[in-house]
């Protein structure tokens, strides 16, 4: 058996991009444009782990999930989900569960319970498990006491509980998650994070492939970070890996008692300037090392109050390397 | 086979469910069925009994079952390809076609509530023709009118998924239910025998299901006719759903292949 829960190969994925009025009349019969959705996707996720898709709008986050779910078929290239082919739907639909945003991919009239006992059967839940599955799952999301109550009138936080729910009605071990933090508050997005982190994933042993623009939330949950741009598979390692891409220098903020700093081996990227001592935020040129900062301070006189190296932000990465692809 | 029967079952109930959750939309739904059968009832008695096509039948009578039978036929026709853009347009076709459950499963499912309802609607109006109106039904014809039932609950079925795949591959509404649900009414002796329609054109009904549903009815239930006097009924019936099954089944995994690679299975 393989050591990858999902694996994709070469994955492309083009759409006929729809036509204008103008385009019809011109060529009534003629295939519209095609958009390049994937182009030569390879992925590797490893079992058990979070691993996230990050990328700008129309990256090809959730074309790729869907590729994954078997809703849309690749032009080229192959999926496995789980070992199994997502040419052969039935097998792979058993291992995977999907969560995304649409709060309206539910009966809105029905309650939790009435929509969760249809979406059982949907799953191959067996009848007599089915009401005892759909307790257990409602009390670990803590959604017992709204179970009855019709769908309209849950939360936002409450629905993507319900969702969450559903996809874990036939206990698979792979979870898709498109975007699934995006329409709750801070609180129940905390809420959730903590949910997938320690429940899901650290508890169940799940894995959990999770396409976001949320860099936040992918720093908290993801064990490794896969960057697309435009279809293209750009950046794939672990968080600290995908932050580190593309710098060269180290950073450092300088807590000092002068309000100027004399030239040296570094960038002055940014100051606070207060009352008191002045902070400023150093970038140190390679191949300069902390010392040679410190003694250029000490030899010019000023006193070093503070220093913290300052991580390179995944955020700064992210645009660094969406920038790349946009130039190139 | 039984985990298919169990999904189906699953969707008639959600439906069932929704559907009580309208509780006043349903006692309205049974009092409009009951003035439409009073003004049948009267508008038929302008109609001369021994009018060409009647086959001795009281007006009122052959059209009720025409009338009732409509429905089911247009359930047959409209609610696949409406419950699929319904569902696409809700957003929880993608929550079902994510389940291991197939897809051909999942359209064939969707229309099972309204068939069940059509079903229990023809009941109303055969209750309220009985006990209202006095209709008086055979019961030696019931065994050809339960496989007449089954043959029109399968061929409707088969023109209902070749609607839906229409939906599927389109996006729109199909031209299948606007031709089919006219030429319905018009040559399917729905309202009115062909016989009263000009020769030239009668023939085209022959190719029309519903000619033969009705026919295998209204012999069974209101003249008590069995399975020899309608065979030739069940035999054209059972051949048009010979074809139309299979053709719905094939067009539809056509249209959800077709689909998926355009990635537009669960847009509308």
């Amino acid at each position: 058996m393989s050591n990858y829960a999902i694996e994709g190969h070469g994955l492309e994925k083009s759409f006929v991009k729809k036509r204008t009025f103008r385009e019809l009349l011109r060529r009534p019969f003629g295939e519209g444009e095609r958009v390049s959705a994937l182009r030569g996707v390879d992925l590797a996720v490893e079992r058990g782990e979070i691993f996230a898709l990050l990328g700008p709008n129309g990256a090809g986050k959730t074309t790729l999930l869907k590729i994954l779910s078997s809703l849309i078929l690749p032009d080229e290239g192959r999926a496995l989900v789980g070992g199994h082919d997502t040419i052969d739907e039935k097998r792979v639909k058993r291992h995977l569960g999907l969560v995304n945003s649409d709060e309206r991919s539910f009966y809105w009239r029905l309650s939790a319970r009435q929509n969760l006992r249809f979406f059982a059967r949907l799953y191959d839940v067996p009848g007599n498990r089915i009401d005892a599955r759909i307790d257990e799952l409602l009390t670990r999301v803590d959604m017992m006491a709204a179970a009855d109550r019709p769908f309209s009138g849950y939360s936002s936080g409450m629905k993507q509980r319900i969702a969450i729910t559903r996809a874990l009605l036939h206990d698979p071990p792979i979870l898709l998650m498109d975007e699934p933090m995006s329409s709750l508050d801070p609180d129940n997005a905390r809420e959730l994070r903590r949910f997938v982190l320690e429940e899901l994933n650290r508890r169940d042993g799940k894995t959990i492939v999770l396409a976001s623009h949320n860099l936040r939330e992918v720093e908290v949950l993801a064990n490794r970070v896969a960057i697309l741009v435009a279809g293209k598979m750009r950046q794939v390692g672990t968080v600290d890996e995908v932050r580190r891409w593309g710098v060269h220098q180290r950073r450092y903020r300088l807590t000092v008692d002068a309000d100027t700093l004399p030239s040296g081996p570094f960038e002055i990227v940014s100051r606070e300037a207060g009352d008191g001592p002045h902070r400023f935020l150093l970038a140190l040129e390679a191949p300069a090392e902390l010392p040679q900062l410190l003694d250029v301070m000490h030899r010019a006189g000023i006193a070093v109050l503070g220093c913290d190296r300052v991580e390179p932000d995944l955020e700064d990465a992210f645009s660094r390397i969406v920038a790349t692809e946009e130039g190139s | 086979m039984i985990s298919l029967l169990l999904k189906m079952w699953a969707f008639i109930k959600r439906d069932f469910e929704s559907e009580v959750s309208y509780r006043l939309a349903f006692v309205l739904q049974v009092g409009g069925m009951f003035f439409s059968l009073l003004a049948f009832f009267y508008m038929t008695g302008m109609i001369d009994p021994d009018s060409a096509g009647l086959d001795g039948i009281r007006p009122f009578d052959w059209m009720l079952v025409g009338l009732s039978f409509q429905f089911y036929f247009s359930a047959a026709l409209f609610s696949f390809s409406q419950k699929i853009r319904g569902e696409q347009m809700l957003g929880t076709l993608e929550a079902m076609l994510v389940s291991p459950t197939p897809t051909s499963m999942v359209i064939f499912s969707s229309a099972a509530f309204d068939f069940t309802y059509g079903a229990i609607r023809v009941m109303i109006y055969m209750a309220f023709a009985v006990l209202v109106f006095g209709v008086k039904l055979y019961a030696t014809g019931l065994g050809a009118f339960a496989l007449g039932a089954v043959l029109t609950l399968l061929s409707s079925a088969g023109l209902g998924i070749l609607s839906a795949s229409f939906i599927l591959y389109f996006k729109r509404g199909n031209p299948i239910n606007f031709l089919l649900s006219g030429a319905t009414t018009f040559l399917g002796s729905v309202f009115f025998p062909i016989e009263q329609l000009p020769a030239w054109i009668q023939p085209a009904s022959n190719y029309l299901p519903v000619t033969w549903s009705l026919r295998i009815v209204r012999g069974s239930l209101l003249q008590g006719k069995g399975f020899a006097e309608l065979q030739r009924e069940l035999l054209a019936l059972a051949v048009m759903t010979a074809v139309l099954l299979p053709s719905g089944l094939i067009c539809s995994k056509f249209a959800i292949r077709k689909a998926k690679l355009e990635g537009s299975l669960v847009h509308y």
